[in-house]
């Protein structure tokens, strides 16, 4: 790591950095160290794959051309599948925002004491990966009878696949990703709501003659709008690229055609994943520009959570 | 123990003045048992939820690994047809493996990579390197795999740029996309930026005062990093580590697009033995997943483990 003394550092710090103390970091005073020869080379890393992709989507084996995006917009597949997925993507963003926002809140406000509970149900998909979250919920909605599961659930899940027949279906789709997006939607919402006042906020607006409602929604929610704002561009970006459930349901997404159309031609597949990255990159710059009007409740850094559609 | 019980339902159903109603309840000790259950009640639905389609999986995965198939009488031949195919324990033994090399490549280089950004001084550059990062991070899956082709593949962009400058074919080296090293530079792509943008708040908790402390005391660039600076970030960078172990052990779609089950990894047996075409067989896939939850439970543990070590540093 490319370190100079601290005692150099400070002589050959700009004038205006004498002053401003944040900004004061006694490092770094060579310009080329190991940190920086390897951010360079992670970025190129980072960088080449995309180029090569964009070049590749573009060669069609006998000059450059837009062939390639062409076919795929006029596939009807690709219209269809786009839907689907904003469908399901646009369902579990508003769904996971509703279930954990007020929750988050609720346990901020009254019991505190289930914080560990919600952060254990919030680490589990980590030891849980997709693709056994889907094999469990095939099995647990696939209508053979479950005594155990029938009983635990009061005789819920046994209604919900018999007489529901949800299995396979986009609804239950959507409830996993609800899951999968449990992570990072939670946290950022959870910081939001401890980086105000929340009991304060809360009891100025009961005492101005608020409900628990209008308390939440004109007072809370406005304060944690950037938290909120990045988990469901978060999951939404997510749902969007996910593969692993979609498939095992047989569900027709964007992601399927995506492989679909890879196995048959990597060009066409190669302008695709571009058209797939251009849509992250609005989600995460959407983030971005949207959180950093209001700075409360964002990360150190002004870090973005990252999703985890592997 | 009337007036309590009065209260609290007050409070929750009009919820008028929370703050007059603690005051008075906490000095009567305590808060009234309706007010604890309406509390617990506004987290029926979110638990509810959490019940139906993420709790009670686990519990099926688990006990399913446990019950035969067809007679559904309690059993432990999942797992000693597990354990008796070669395959399988190798499927675990790439999975592990590949993950480890990914998590520690990312983790050194990317965790090189954290201080680079750290050290920036302008602030537009970093901003647009974080950024960038969680795009990258974000890009995952799918079009990772395809991109990857497109770059590294037999006719890809690299390996072409290679054979017409060096007149060197990746692919007669002995290199491919498809295998295992081509694997672990698909899975670094999303390490690496991951890595950075979790390190870096953990960065920013490093004070400069302790250098300061450290180089009047005397201490060289490298006592300081060996006595101060890694000791007291080496919890967090065990953490990253940990969340990118996990991160690349779980994943299924970049491998499965990338090499159409030529890896044998664990994900991509579990979809194999329960979604393919020609036996399904539920037992074997419960009794995998079990595996799989076990050695994550491993590194889950670790991670929250050094997570609560972090949080004694930074105070909060």
């Amino acid at each position: 790591m490319s370190i100079g003394g601290t005692s150099t550092g400070i002589a050959h710090r700009a004038p205006t950095d004498v002053y401003s103390p944040r900004k004061y970091k006694p490092t770094g005073r060579r310009v080329f160290g190991l940190d920086k020869i390897a951010l360079t080379l992670v970025m190129l890393y980072l960088l080449i794959p995309l180029g090569a992709t964009l070049w590749f989507g573009l060669n069609t084996g006998n000059g450059f051309d837009l062939s390639s995006y062409q076919r795929i917009f006029s596939d009807p597949d690709f219209s269809q599948t786009i839907i689907t997925s904003l469908e399901l993507a646009i369902g579990a963003t508003i769904l996971v925002v509703v279930l954990v926002t007020p929750t988050a809140y609720w346990v901020q406000l009254r019991i505190p004491r289930a914080r560990p509970l919600l952060d254990f149900l919030s680490l589990v998909p980590f030891a849980m990966p997709a693709i056994i979250l889907a094999v469990g919920l095939v099995q647990e909605y696939s209508g053979t009878a479950n005594p155990l599961i029938g009983y635990l659930s009061l005789g819920l899940v046994p209604v919900l696949s018999k007489n529901f027949n949800i299995v396979n279906t986009p609804p239950l789709l959507v409830c996993a990703y609800v899951i999968i997006a449990l992570p990072f939607v939670y946290r950022p919402i959870d910081n939001s709501l401890r980086a105000i006042n929340t009991t304060v906020l809360t009891e100025a607006a009961y005492s101005l003659g608020s409900g628990w409602w209008r308390a939440f929604l004109t007072v809370i929610l406005p304060n944690i709008w950037p938290g909120i704002i990045s988990a469901a561009l978060l999951t939404f970006s997510t749902v969007m690229g996910e593969f692993t459930i979609a498939q095992l349901f047989s569900i027709y997404t964007f992601p399927i055609f995506l492989n679909n159309v890879g196995q048959e031609d990597p060009h066409r597949a190669a302008s695709l994943a571009i058209l797939s990255f251009i849509l992250t990159l609005i989600c995460v710059l959407s983030i971005i520009l949207l959180v950093r009007r209001r700075p409360a409740g964002l990360g150190k850094d002004g870090q973005v959570e990252i999703g985890t559609a592997k | 123990m009337q007036p309590q019980v009065a209260r609290g339902i007050a409070d929750t159903a009009t919820a008028r003045k929370p703050s007059e109603a603690s005051t008075r309840t906490r000095r009567q000790g305590g808060r009234g048992w309706s007010y604890t259950l309406t509390s617990w009640l506004g987290l029926v639905p979110f638990l509810l939820f959490c019940l139906l389609f993420e709790i009670f999986p686990a519990i099926i995965i688990i006990q399913g690994s446990f019950t035969d198939n067809n007679t559904g009488a309690a059993t432990l031949d999942n797992y000693r047809h597990m354990f008796s195919q070669a395959s399988n324990l190798h499927a675990f033994q790439t999975s592990i493996s590949i993950s480890i090399v990914t998590a520690l490549l990312g983790g050194v280089i990317g965790g090189f990579a954290a201080y680079g950004v750290y050290n920036l001084r302008t602030g537009w550059l970093r901003n647009f390197l974080i950024g960038f990062s969680s795009i990258a991070a974000n890009f995952a899956g799918i079009p990772l795999a395809f991109a990857f082709i497109a770059t590294l593949g037999v006719k890809g962009f690299v390996t072409v740029a290679i054979l017409n400058w060096f007149h060197a074919n990746l692919y007669d080296l002995g290199f491919s996309i498809y295998q295992f090293w081509g694997l672990v530079i698909v899975y670094t792509y999303f390490q690496l930026p991951l890595m950075i943008l979790v390190t870096l708040p953990a960065l920013s908790a490093l004070r400069p005062e302790w250098r300061e402390a450290a180089t009047n005391l005397g201490a060289s660039n490298f006592t300081y990093w060996r006595r101060v600076g890694l000791p007291i970030l080496l919890p967090s960078l065990i953490a990253a580590t940990m969340l990118l172990f996990a991160n690349s052990f779980g994943a299924f779609a970049t491998a499965f697009a990338l090499a159409q089950g030529n890896i044998n990894l664990v994900p991509i047996l579990i979809n194999y033995v329960v979604n393919g075409n020609v036996t399904i067989d539920f037992g074997l896939g419960n009794a995998l997943a079990v595996g799989m939850i076990i050695v994550l439970l491993v590194a889950v543990s670790l991670y929250t483990a050094m997570l609560r070590r972090v949080n004694i540093w930074q105070g909060r």
